[in-house]
Formats: C-alpha cells, sequence, structure tokens
C-alpha cells in the first residue's frame, strides 16, 4: 500500500497554474525525491499535503484512506510532518518548547516540562543527534536547528516526512550527516519526501523520484537507479543541459589583484592569518574550502565590507583602500554570498536592485535625481539579457524566486563591467538551468581578460571553472595550483587541513 | 522615625496606589505584544475602561457593574483592535494610536451627551473601602491591592506556565512556525488583545472608581504611554512589572506631595513623564520585542 497518494491535484493562482493535474504517489518506508526547477511547484504541492494551502481540485490518500487536509493540525493528525525549507523556530525559546508547542504535556494546568524535557532527551538520544533539549535555538548550528525540527516531526508521530530543499542551507558535512539520519528514519520505517533541485543529492539518496516541470508532473515514481545525472537533468529543464562543459585558459595576463600580509581577528580570534592570493587578467581563481574557515570575513575585505587589521591589497599596481562604495567605483564588483542579507532590497522592485550601488551614476541619476526612463529601459534591457522570468521589471524581487533573484545581481555586476569580480557562491540554491546560464557567463567574462575570484563551496564548480585554485584552511591559503593538479580526492584532504601542500606559483 | 512617618509613610502609600493602575495596564499589555500585537492603544483601553466604569456604576448605582462595565469598555476597545491589526493587517502603529485619539473624542462626545457636560461626570458611587490593619502603606489601599497582586502573579503563571502562555508566546515569535505546528493564530492574537483590553479597561476603572468618583476629561493624561514604557522596561513579563511600576507610581507620588511646597507646579508634574522619557531612551537599549510582533502567519 502507498503512504500518500495525489490523484489530479489542481491548484491556481491567479496568474500561473501551479500544479496542472498532478498525481503523485510515495510507498511506505522509501525516500522519495520530487526533482524540479526553482518555481517549478515542488513547495506548492508539498503545501498542499500538509495543509499550508488547498488545491482546487483533486484527492488526497493517506495510507489507502481518502483524506480532506485543510490545515497543518489535519496533517500533523494524519502523521504528516514537514520540515520547511526556512526553519520555523523561534530561537529565543528552548529546543524543548519549539518541539512541545501544539501538543504539550500537561499536568493539571500547567504544562509539565519536566517529562516533556525528557521525551526530548530520550529522542535526541535514540536518534543520535546530539544536542541538548534545554539549549535555547538560537545557539545551535543550522544543521542542529535541522534536526530540532525533525524532531518536532517525530515527536508528533509522523510517519511521513517532508524535507524542503533540506540540504540548501547545509554545509557539505552537514549534508552527509543529515544523510544518516535520514537512512536510520526509512531503516524505521518512515516514508520521506525530499523536495530538491539537487540532482547529485537525488542519485545519492533518494529511491524514486518524481520530476515536476512548470506545475506538470513529467515523470513519477521512477527509480533513481539507472538514472543518469544527465537523464534527470533532461527532464527537470525539458532540454539538454551540459552540465560538464568547461573551458580553461592558460595564458592569463598582468596581475590584476594582489592581496598581501591579510590578518584578521574577531573578537580577540585570528580568522584570516598572512593571508596572501593574487589572481591575474583573463583567469579564474577558485578558493575551496570548508565553509567556516575564513571565507565569509575574506568576502568582506576583499570587498570592502570589513576593515582588516593589515592589509596590502593592489588593483592594477595601485593600491586600493576604503568602503564598499570605493571599491565598487573602482571596479571591483561583487556577487554576495547571501544573496538575502547583503544581494538584494527584496521589498524594492527589480528596477531598484537592478541598479543598486550604481545608482549614482550619471547614466541613473542627475545630481541625485533618479532618471526613471533611463533606469527602467536599463532594467528591461538587463532582464531581457539575463532571462530573469518575471511579468515586469517593477516586481518585488521578493515575489521572484531564488535562481531569478541571483540573475537580478548576475545582471547587475556583470552589466557594470568591472575589471575585478568576486563571485561568492555565485549558483547556491539555484537550479542547473540557471546554473549552466551563469556558468557561462562568468566564462564569458573570463575570455574578456577580466580577473575572477571563485569563493565556492561546490567543489565541482570550483574545479570546473577555474584556472588556478587555491586552498583555504583556517584562515589560511594552504596550497595553490592549476586547475588539472589534483583530483577530488587530494583537494578534499588539503580542504581538512590533512595535508600541507606545495604547487608552484604562477 | 518621625521623619519617615510625616514623609516617607505618605509617599509610599501614594507610590502603591499610583502605581496599581499602571500595573493593570502593563500586565494587560505584556498579553498583548506576546501574542504579537503591539500595545501602543493601552490610553485608549484605559480611557474606555474609566469612563465605562463611571457610566456603568452612573446608572447601576454600584461600583461593582461599574467595574465591570470599565472592563467591558476596555475589552471593547481590545477587540476593536485586534480586528483591525488581526482580521484587517493594519499597520499596528497606526491602529494604537488612531484608538487613543479615538478615546478620547468619544469619552468627550458621550459625555456631553450623558451629562450634559463636557469637563466633567456626575459623583457615581465609588470604592471608599480602606482595607486597614497594622501595615501603614498597605491600610489605606482598597482590596483592588489584592487584585493587583493576583493580577500579576496568575499573569505570571498563565504566560510562563501554562499550555495557553508557550502558545501564546510561540504565536508572538513566530506566527508562521505557530501556524505550520497547528496553532489557532488568529483565535491566540485575538485572546491576547482582548486580555489586554480587559486589564487596562480595569485599570482605568481604578482611576475613575478608586482614586476619584467621576470621569474627567483626558483622565488618564498619558499613562496608557506610560504604560507601554513599563511594559517594554519590564521586558513583557508581570513579575519585573511590578519593580518598574513602581518606579514610575514613585515620581508620581513624589509630584502630588511636592505640590503646594513651594516649587512651581508645572515642573514638579514633568516628573513622571521625564522618567518615561529618561527610560525609553536609556533603559530599554537592549530589550528585545518577541520577534514576531506585527508579523502575520501568511507573510
Amino acid at each position: 500500500m502507498n503512504a500518500v497518494e495525489m490523484h489530479g491535484i489542481v491548484k491556481q493562482y491567479p496568474l500561473v497554474r501551479a500544479l496542472d493535474n498532478v498525481n503523485f504517489e510515495v510507498e511506505k518506508g522509501e525516500i522519495h525525491s520530487i526533482l524540479g526547477e526553482n518555481g517549478a511547484g515542488k513547495s506548492t504541492l508539498m503545501n498542499v499535503l500538509y495543509g499550508m494551502t488547498t488545491c482546487d481540485e483533486g484527492e488526497i490518500l493517506i495510507d489507502g484512506k481518502k483524506v480532506s487536509i485543510k490545515h497543518p493540525s489535519q496533517a500533523i493528525a494524519l502523521g504528516i510532518g514537514m520540515v520547511h525549507q526556512h526553519f520555523m523556530l523561534t530561537p529565543v525559546m528552548t529546543v524543548t518548547e519549539n518541539i512541545i508547542v501544539g501538543s504539550e504535556p500537561v499536568k493539571g494546568p500547567f504544562v509539565d516540562y519536566k517529562t516533556a524535557s525528557k521525551k526530548v532527551a530520550e529522542m535526541i538520544e535514540e536518534y543520535h543527534f546530539g544536542i541538548d533539549a534545554n539549549a535555547r535555538v538560537q545557539t545551535l548550528s543550522v544543521g542542529q536547528q535541522q534536526r530540532v525540527e525533525i524532531l518536532k516531526a517525530l515527536y508528533r508521530g509522523a510517519n511521513i516526512l517532508i524535507l524542503d530543499e533540506p540540504t540548501a542551507v547545509l554545509t557539505p558535512q552537514e549534508v552527509e550527516e543529515l544523510f544518516v539520519v535520514l537512512r536510520d528514519l526509512k531503516a524505521a520505517g518512515k516514508s520521506i519526501i525530499i523536495i530538491t533541485h539537487k540532482l547529485k543529492e537525488t542519485q545519492e539518496i533518494a529511491d524514486r523520484v518524481s520530476v515536476l516541470r512548470a506545475g506538470v508532473m513529467i515523470d513519477s515514481g521512477l527509480p533513481v537507479k539507472g538514472c543518469s545525472i544527465n537523464d534527470l537533468a533532461l527532464m527537470m529543464v525539458g532540454r539538454k543541459v551540459d552540465l560538464s562543459f568547461t573551458r580553461h585558459r592558460d595564458d592569463p595576463g598582468d596581475v590584476a589583484f594582489e592581496v598581501k600580509d591579510l590578518n584578521l581577528t574577531i573578537q580577540g580570534v585570528p580568522v584570516l592569518k598572512d593571508l596572501a592570493l593574487k589572481v591575474r587578467k583573463g583567469q579564474i581563481l577558485g578558493i575551496a574550502g570548508i565553509e567556516g574557515n575564513g571565507q565569509t570575513e575574506l568576502i568582506e575585505v576583499l570587498t570592502g565590507l570589513r576593515k582588516p587589521d593589515s592589509m596590502t591589497l593592489l588593483k592594477d599596481g595601485e593600491p586600493l583602500s576604503g568602503n564598499a562604495a570605493r571599491f565598487l567605483s573602482a571596479g571591483v564588483g561583487h556577487i554576495p554570498e547571501d544573496r538575502l542579507k547583503r544581494g538584494l532590497v527584496t521589498p524594492l522592485s527589480i528596477e531598484d536592485n537592478i541598479i543598486l550601488g550604481y545608482h549614482k551614476l550619471n547614466k541613473f541619476a542627475n545630481r541625485g535625481i533618479r532618471k526613471a526612463g533611463a533606469i527602467h529601459s536599463f532594467a528591461e534591457e538587463k532582464v531581457e539579457e539575463f532571462k530573469v522570468k518575471t511579468p515586469n521589471v517593477l516586481e518585488k524581487c521578493s515575489s521572484l524566486s531564488g535562481g531569478n533573484q541571483q540573475k537580478v545581481i548576475i545582471a547587475r555586476v556583470f552589466s557594470q563591467d568591472p575589471d575585478v569580480l568576486i563571485a561568492a557562491q555565485p549558483t547556491r540554491g539555484v537550479d542547473v538551468g540557471a546554473q549552466e546560464f551563469i556558468h557561462s557567463r562568468l566564462l564569458d567574462l573570463r575570455d574578456q581578460g577580466k580577473a575572477i575570484i571563485l569563493i565556492s563551496a561546490d567543489l565541482d564548480e570550483v574545479r570546473r571553472l577555474s584556472d588556478r585554485v587555491a586552498v583555504i584552511y583556517d584562515g589560511r591559503i594552504v596550497a595553490e595550483s592549476n586547475h588539472d593538479e589534483w583530483d577530488e580526492m587530494e583537494l578534499g584532504l588539503l580542504m581538512t587541513g590533512g595535508k600541507e601542500g606545495g604547487g608552484e606559483s604562477a | 522615625m518621625g521623619i519617615i512617618l510625616t514623609y516617607l509613610i505618605p509617599i509610599l502609600a501614594s507610590t502603591v496606589s499610583m502605581s496599581t493602575p499602571l500595573i493593570f495596564a502593563s500586565v494587560g499589555g505584556a498579553f498583548s505584544v506576546r501574542s504579537g500585537v503591539m500595545a501602543l492603544g493601552l490610553e485608549s483601553m484605559m480611557m474606555c475602561g474609566a469612563f465605562g466604569a463611571v457610566l456603568g456604576s452612573y446608572y447601576s448605582g454600584s461600583f461593582v457593574v461599574g467595574l465591570l462595565c470599565g472592563m467591558l469598555g476596555g475589552m471593547l476597545i481590545g477587540l476593536f483592535h485586534a480586528v483591525l491589526c488581526v482580521r484587517y493587517k493594519v499597520n499596528q502603529v497606526i491602529s494604537g494610536i488612531g484608538l487613543n485619539l479615538l478615546a478620547t473624542a468619544i469619552t468627550t462626545l458621550l459625555m456631553q451627551i450623558v451629562w450634559g457636560n463636557k469637563g466633567t461626570s456626575e459623583m457615581v458611587d465609588s470604592i471608599d473601602t480602606s482595607i486597614g490593619g497594622p501595615i501603614p502603606i498597605i491600610s489605606e489601599q482598597s482590596f483592588n491591592f489584592f487584585v493587583m497582586i493576583a493580577v500579576v502573579v496568575i499573569g505570571w503563571i498563565v504566560l510562563f506556565k501554562t499550555r495557553y502562555g508557550l502558545r501564546l508566546r510561540m504565536v508572538g515569535e513566530n506566527p508562521r512556525a505557530a501556524s505550520s505546528m497547528g496553532l489557532r493564530v488568529h483565535a491566540l492574537k485575538y485572546s491576547g488583545v482582548i486580555i489586554c483590553g480587559i486589564l487596562a479597561g480595569y485599570g482605568g476603572a481604578f482611576l475613575s472608581l478608586d482614586q476619584l468618583n467621576m470621569f474627567v476629561r483626558d483622565m488618564t493624561a498619558g499613562r496608557g504611554y506610560i504604560a507601554v514604557a513599563i511594559n517594554i522596561l519590564g521586558r513583557y513579563n508581570p513579575l519585573y512589572i511590578v519593580p518598574c511600576a513602581l518606579l514610575f507610581g514613585f515620581c508620581d507620588a513624589v509630584q502630588i506631595y511636592l505640590q503646594g511646597q513651594g516649587v512651581p507646579s508645572q515642573l514638579i508634574q514633568m516628573l513622571p513623564y521625564l522618567a518615561t522619557l529618561l527610560v525609553l531612551a536609556f533603559g530599554v537599549r537592549h530589550i528585545q520585542a518577541p520577534a514576531g510582533v506585527g508579523k502575520h502567519e501568511d507573510d
């Protein structure tokens, strides 16, 4: 018997048909991946199952029985649990409080916190989650917070667990840990649904896969074994996607951007130590490393957002210093690591975001007054060029999917023709179609003779795009070499500090 | 000892009496903010509570009915605020300030209609029973002293020890999360704001029926705003609210005592408001309101 059956689900929004006659089934005790691009309707489908939204047509069967789910409380009662992409946690409350709210054990009129935290601690023990039941959620790492979310569902007796983009916010290690947890849960007989656009992860963890594209179920319940990544990409995007294309350049020009003696201490802890790197014109320098080894701070220093304790920074041989605005006007472009934090002002329109940081340029402003017409036509041109999917440029950035938000940033940075580009996680949370597009634009920029520093947690990305690869570990560049010097294993070893690498300098 | 008896004890007794309505309103405010709805409308709830109490006592001849009507008056404003903020998602600052303006206007209008006088109401049946007993500061208070203590203790227990309180706080911190856990977010928010209205209304009724025996125009004179400050300073926790309210009550008591002592009265009357200003400027910097204030479950 199937744990979940959804038949003929239709969801119509004012302008788009989010789900068009979708059929979907999950067997008991399997891990089922729902694959699709950003905005394909994956989350909508699962929100229907969890009662966060209601569908216009269609029926849902849980364990073979027809049910009506209009509110999450009904889904919870049916044994469905959901781990949302953006965690539904209250940071100032404890793990226990977050888990029990809504189904609290009581003793008379009072919440029985003792029993509750004991039960939560037992569950943590049982699943080897390694968190303190009485810790405040704000003190936990992202991976631990996700486990609290999973516990929330398990505490309510969930047999069907929905995870919405569970790996989007995790470091590679945390992803591995999550997969161990998911396999344990599967062994315990839970049915697990994973919403994702990551093909590799689907291959690694899922038993079967269903592919959604623009609200239509392309293929449902396909066994993952026997599907190649290219097959999956073809189904998901609807055209052939080449995920292995690359080209390198071995004839870089002069040094365009050079950093020496970079030291940074935050609250007494040295974060960057005597760091040095240089990148030449027409070269992509990839910086590989496990997150938390100083990348975030390095990006901030290289874009003028943070003042280091000491640094010599030369751009085209000239010293460069000052704040972020100064760096921008000097031709150092920045694709920020966290697009929502540093990249976009989401309540503003696409056209405002597309000139953000460059809004003082004469082509956009006349003595401090916006040139509305010029901005509008510029934005329309760029939206077209960079294939941002939107009805018009006055749309708020918050209404765009993650991939399209990223394209807005790429459009902004690329259109101002920077000499040096600091590209941090340029394709994080972006589906393969958009990923392919962004990668080819990066290579184009490099071919135009620009210098690019690429900082990414995605090793494939670093290895494929970079002409040279540097490894950052514990705030230092521990190794640097040409792109083809190391294989994945060697690189992985260097990233964990297992080997002090050499490599000749360029 | 003599000095203490002549000066300090009257001032302290007055401090308690002045703090009582502030405590009622602030504890109410804690319920509202904990549910995620700003309590800027406390002034209007107190004002309508004060007016409702006098009206009820006037028509019935009994202060008990008056107190009930006072709570009803505050509750109606609370309900109105909740409908605006929860059902229609109106900006909470605008709703709160709008209600405060409305309350002044509506009570003045009704005074004119009922008593034919825009300035003061007629005198009505009021609370004049002192507890008595050996403790000098408390002996001059009415039974409302104990009501106040009960409200503080029960308010704290409800907020931090019961299932309802946990759910209310979860709604105030993160309405989306609360909704995804199957909680009824709207119902909980309504309950928080209505409890706020009832308690603030009782605080207002205390002003008109316990401290006085009539309603005068603009009776609350900014006490609702002071209660907003106390609520923040007390970290939306009934237990912490008490000492904060006593601080403001003390300023008020000193102000009353100093009147007629040769200091210009206008300067003296500034005291409680000056304290509010200083507290808001320097005291509340590191206090964080619940993260979900002003947010909705479908944002």
